[in-house]
């Protein structure tokens, strides 16, 4: 609501928006008119009304055939000039508390969007629907709220989580941009020093008078121009690097993946679903080797608790480690860098903006 | 004449050739073996269209694979011209061979263009007649109506015959059409699948709204040229980029209320066909004439190729559930535009809020503008235009939901900073140049960049982010010096001139131009046309210059007429120029350096023999939007602010001057007044920077005018074009002569670079061998000492 506070006060060109219509004062006379709905029953008046009818407790609504009962603490500013979609959305913010289900719950993107049809449909019956149909929803909105609770809860969670993430991106992105910024700045100054020192030195080896002043000037132009050439490259390698480096993890969900609905919880597994066995051969009890046979018989090897089934499982594993594992196969694909447009657009937010801008002198800038 | 490049033959259509056209020719032939991009500058006036074509022509009629040409230029004359330079060479090479070959070219322009349709045609604005014209011509009204008064019976033809073999200028579909009760601009439109040559407007490749309809069945191999390509950029972005007003936006209500309406009609009268939209919504089909060709579909810039195989979301499924959804989301729109402070925001921030405050999500919001689409097509509704301003709304909501990055919004809530009365604009701006642009390299294997100042050149890859093979500019050679290009940068006072903010209003440099403005107007014959930066300078100037009499001095020796934003009335100001330069009085045209009259009008001959530039045309640095993609630009093609400031300012200039030269034959002087050109000149095209000489960078005003004179004088003596044979334009025999030089200059620079194996710094020796030994080797070859200079010249860049 924050960057809506600066409303105008000016006149709007519907005269609607500028009589009260309880006690009939208008813009022209109170600039300051300011109106307030209840969303009881979404009838508009002036602030002044409000205080003077609901300061001293409840009231009921001075609209002409409304009488609803309205408590001062229910008036607020409308978002909307159109109290109809005020309306809407109010209704909307509360169906849409209890029927917050997240795309991902579903198995296909066909039910998803049969769920969000339905959604859609219980709204519109709210917002328009008969007396009948309104009761209807308003019984179904409480039964789903009921049955679900848990659930509700669940996404709710789920949905200010995400929102948490999101914002969490958003302040990132900016820090980035600024950090961005100070480096160009830097760089800048750095650059406006290097001209200068080499200028000077220039014209100290003129004043010496040492070599044929052309080749001197020249030489030191070409000199300068080398170098902010190199350091331009440097920065743009080390452009690629921070970019790499300070791009945060991608978090943009598409939201078109399509999961499988959750599954019973397994017992805990701590190896996470690895299995042991040997795929490659099947451990015996006993093989036949005659080099083995002394220590098997030897009851002197054996009384330590060596085991020779230990040991036979040890070599076969050696034996087979490694076997059907493609290097190639194993190394992970780097993970492309978010591409900095992300950071570009935010930046040229600021700029067109006109906040955090140095002042930009274009006009002459050499 | 005919000639080959490498084992290509190519059919010329002229008696001569100049050089740097061969040089075009073949760089453009390696492009097309490579298989990639290029950006090449060629000079004004040196027949560029022709090269190009002639090339291309040979190309797919020699080569087994007949690729296609795709040839998009800017205005309409420039279609035109490519279209008559297409019909000669087709019809010389039908001479040359002995046969006409199967060949078919055709432009393709607006419906406004190519109307036959006795009403709507005199419909003055584009929009109306194209919306007039679906109304007749969409599908449910032909099943509906037998066809009356409208001239269009395509589905007669066979689609694939409409029109014979050849080339149609738009002057000859129109006749045929004519003649043959047939619609040309459906003829073309339905006939690109089987033309070899296509020219149209770049919009019809760029415009995500009309590619998609237009170009969608062009094969992946054909090859793409942008002519007159230096502003390609800005055609990317504002293909892009929507404005809206509180105006559009209280239509766009209006037309959301009369859906409505149309929807409960509909559910009372024929509730069927709403159902069958709605089944095939939940079936996730789309309409039939979308999928006829998956394969050649072209990425939609406004919906990802995922995307569009999606189904349409269940919220917005329903006609009545669609329009609640606009509704909702104009409101909120109209709710923002009462904002009184300037807000720029990104596409994810103004999404977050506006799912906080009216709960639509940003996908239901990616399909807005195909979901109406489909609701009028369901709904039959004939009269399109009053949806205009709905379809505006829609097509914003598809593109600030689809484009995180390269997007921005920015809300200004005055239209300038002193102004009193709110009168709020959203921009919704494209920053990225490349977006629009992509579609169209990913698709196609070939996208030749051409134009006669794109400088310099490895701005353009930049921006628009692809890679070329070939990237060239071509110098121009002379036979004499025929234009004249300098740069004031004082006036004779010595005191500096330059438009910058801090003295452009000061009197002395203001009399300074003026003083230029005399001089030359006393010594330049016939037209002379002189550029400013800007509308609002160009005034302010012009009054102070009527202050200081400067005015009644210009008007003793020339006419002196101005350009204004108002095109008619330049029109008007142009041919009262053009006769007082045919008949001897000359006269002055003031014009401004980004408006019309310097991008799409040729001073040639005795039109311009003097364009004057004065002040640097630098951009109006404070639109936040041009902020904005400034720190896009830098942000993410690390281009500096003042790099694409002053590119942009030298793009436009260069465009000033070549304004007058447009042809080998003409001459002209370029005068470049301001003294921060001096930093600038190697930004200029190759052909103009080549051109001036050291001794003409910075000059007084006096001095310019000593050197024009001489210059003229020069020009003045008698020229026969037989001089230029052999130097500046060659012969077929030139050509061999030069073609055999080529081959063994590479079999003499493969020999040294053997030696340089052999014995270490040979090599460069041998390359930086000076130029009169060279010439004497040349010595027996049948050429003069001049073309072996200008050869040189050439081998020394
Ligand atoms: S079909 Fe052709 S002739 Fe008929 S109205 Fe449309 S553009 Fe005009
Ligand atoms: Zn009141
Ligand atoms: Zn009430």
């Amino acid at each position: 609501m924050s960057r809506l506070k600066s409303q105008s006060t000016a006149l709007t060109d519907d005269p609607l928006n500028d009589i009260c219509p309880v006690c009939k004062s208008n813009r022209y006379l109170n600039p300051t008119l300011q109106f307030l709905i209840n969303p009881e029953c979404y009838h508009k008046m002036c602030s002044t009304c409000v205080d003077r009818i609901f300061t001293s407790g409840p009231a009921s609504c001075p609209v002409v055939g409304c009488g609803k009962t309205l408590r001062k603490k229910g008036f607020h500013k409308a978002f909307f000039a159109d109290l109809k979609i005020e309306r809407e959305c109010d209704i909307r913010k509360r169906v849409g508390a209890v029927f917050n289900r997240r795309e991902d719950e579903f198995e296909s993107l066909s039910s998803w969007n049969d769920y969000l049809e339905m959604v859609e449909g219980l709204i519109f019956d709210l917002v328009e629907g008969t007396m009948k149909e309104k009761a209807k929803a308003e019984e179904t909105l409480r039964a789903h709220r009921a049955a679900n609770a848990k659930e509700i809860e669940d996404n709710k969670r789920a949905g200010l989580e995400a929102k948490d993430v999101e914002l969490q991106r958003e302040r990132e992105e900016k820090e980035a941009v600024r950090q961005r910024r100070l480096a160009i700045l830097r760089e800048q100054e750095e650059d406006k020093l290097d001209v200068e020192k080499e200028r000077r030195e220039m014209l100290e080896r003129l004043a010496r008078g040492d070599g044929d002043a052309n080749a001197i000037t020249k030489h030191a132009q070409k000199v300068i121009l080398k170098k902010s050439s190199a350091r331009r490259n440097l920065a743009e390698s080390n452009f690629a690097d921070t970019a790499n480096g300070s791009a945060p993890s991608n978090l943009s969900i598409r939201g078109l993946k399509k999961k499988v609905a959750p599954k019973a919880e397994l017992a805990y597994d701590p190896f996470g679903g690895l299995d042991l066995k040997p795929a490659r051969y099947t451990l015996q009890s006993s093989y036949e080797n005659e080099w083995l046979d002394n220590a098997k018989n030897n009851t002197l090897h054996m009384a330590g608790g060596y085991s020779m089934n230990e040991y036979y499982s040890r070599t076969m594993f050696e034996a087979f480690s490694g076997l059907g594992i493609f290097i190639g196969d194993q190394v992970v694909e780097k993970s492309l860098p978010a591409a900095p447009a992300t950071i570009g657009t935010v930046g040229a937010a600021e700029a067109a903006g006109g906040r955090l801008r140095q002042e930009m002198n274009t006009d002459d800038v050499f | 004449m005919k000639f080959n490049i490498g084992d290509l033959p190519v059919l010329f259509p002229y008696p001569r050739i100049y050089p740097e056209q061969y040089d075009y020719m073949c760089d453009l032939k390696k492009t097309l073996d490579a298989g990639g991009h290029c950006v090449l500058e060629m000079p004004s006036g040196t027949g560029k269209t022709v090269s190009l074509l002639s090339l291309i022509v040979a190309y797919q009629q020699y080569y087994p694979e007949h690729r296609k040409l795709i040839y998009c230029s800017r205005t309409m004359s420039e279609i035109e011209k490519a279209l008559a330079e297409l019909k000669a060479l087709m019809k010389y090479r039908a001479d040359q061979l002995g046969y006409v070959e199967e060949f078919r070219g055709m432009g393709l322009t607006s419906r406004k263009n190519l109307c036959l349709h006795p009403s709507v045609k005199r419909e003055k604005s584009g929009a109306v007649v194209d919306a007039r014209c679906r109304s007749l011509t969409a599908g449910f009204v032909k099943e509906k109506k037998d066809r009356g008064e409208d001239v269009n019976n395509l589905d007669l033809l066979e689609p694939h015959n409409l029109i014979p073999n050849g080339v149609w200028t738009l002057d000859g579909i129109m006749k045929y059409g004519e003649e043959h009760k047939q619609c040309p601009y459906f003829t073309s439109r339905r006939m690109m699948t089987f033309c070899n040559v296509i020219i149209y407007s770049y919009h019809y490749l760029l415009d995500p709204k009309i590619a998609e309809r237009v170009s969608k069945e062009l094969s992946n191999d054909c090859i793409v040229v942008f002519d007159e390509a230096h502003n390609i950029d800005n055609v990317c972005i504002e293909s892009l980029s929507t404005d809206i007003t509180e105006e559009s936006l209280r239509r766009a209500t209006r037309g959301a209320q009369n859906l409505e309406t149309k929807i409960s009609d509909m559910k009372d009268s024929d509730a069927d066909k709403l159902r069958a939209e709605y089944d095939s919504l939940v079936a996730g089909l789309r309409g039939a004439q979308e999928d006829r060709d998956e394969d050649a579909f072209m990425a939609n810039p406004a919906l990802p190729d995922d995307l569009l195989k999606e189904a349409i979301p269940g919220n917005i499924r329903r006609a009545e559930h669609f329009v609640a959804f606009l509704k909702r989301f104009i409101e909120y729109l109209k709710t923002r535009m009462k904002v009184r402070q300037v807000i720029s925001e990104t596409p994810p921030s103004f999404l977050a809020h506006l799912r906080e405050y009216t709960h639509i999500e940003k996908k239901p919001l990616r399909f807005c503008a195909e979901r109406l689409t489909s609701l009028v097509r369901t709904l039959e509704l004939t009269n399109i235009e009053d949806y205009q301003p709905l379809q505006e709304v829609a097509t914003f909501a598809t593109l600030v939901a689809t484009y995180e990055k390269g997007f921005l919004l920015i809300l200004e809530p005055y239209e300038t900073e002193t102004a009193e009365v709110p009168n709020p604009v959203l921009h919704f701006t494209c920053l990225d140049a490349a977006i629009a642009m992509k579609p169209v390299f990913d698709r196609f294997s070939t996208v030749i960049i051409t134009s006669g100042t794109i400088s310099p050149l490895e701005m353009y890859p930049k921006m628009l982010n692809f890679e070329t093979v070939v990237q060239e500019s071509y110098p121009m050679t002379l036979a004499r010096r025929s234009f004249l290009p300098m740069i004031v940068t004082r006036g004779s006072d010595q005191v500096a001139i330059s438009s910058g903010f801090q003295v452009r209003n000061e009197p002395s440099v203001v009399r300074n131009y003026g003083n230029l403005l005399t001089e030359f107007s006393k010594l330049t014959p016939d037209g002379m046309v002189v550029f400013f930066p800007s509308y609002l300078y160009m005034e302010s100037i012009i009054s102070m210059w009527q202050g200081m009499g400067i005015l009644d001095e210009v008007w003793k020796y020339k006419l002196i007429l101005v350009e204004t934003p108002d095109a008619q009335e330049t029109s008007l100001a142009l041919e009262t120029y053009r006769t007082a330069c045919c008949n001897g009085r000359g006269a002055i045209l003031l014009c401004v350096a980004r408006g019309k009259v310097s991008e799409g009008i040729d001073f040639d001959h005795q039109y311009g023999r003097t364009v004057l530039c004065i002040g640097v045309p630098f951009q109006y640095t404070e639109s936040r939007i041009l902020k904005a993609r400034l720190e896009f630009l830098r942000e993410t093609y690390r281009i500096k602010e003042n790099d694409f400031l002053s590119f942009d300012a030298m793009r436009h200039a260069a465009q000033c001057l070549g304004r007058v030269l447009r042809g080998k034959d003409d001459y002209g002087i370029m005068v470049l007044a301001d003294k921060r050109f001096l930093r600038k000149r190697t930004q200029l095209p190759k052909w103009i920077n080549e051109a001036i000489l050291d001794a003409e960078v910075d000059l007084s005003t006096d001095m310019a005018v000593g050197t024009a004179k001489k210059f003229l004088r020069t020009m003045a003596q008698p020229f026969p074009s037989l001089d230029q044979d052999g130097v500046s334009t060659w012969r077929i025999e030139d050509l061999e002569a030069h073609k055999e030089k080529m081959e063994n200059e590479s079999i003499r620079q493969l020999r040294a670079e053997m030696e340089g194996i052999e014995n270490g710094g040979g090599k460069e020796v041998v390359q930086n061998g000076n130029g009169k030994e060279e010439a004497q080797h040349m010595g027996d070859d049948a050429f003069d000492d001049a073309e072996a200079e200008a050869e040189m010249m050439k081998l020394d860049h």
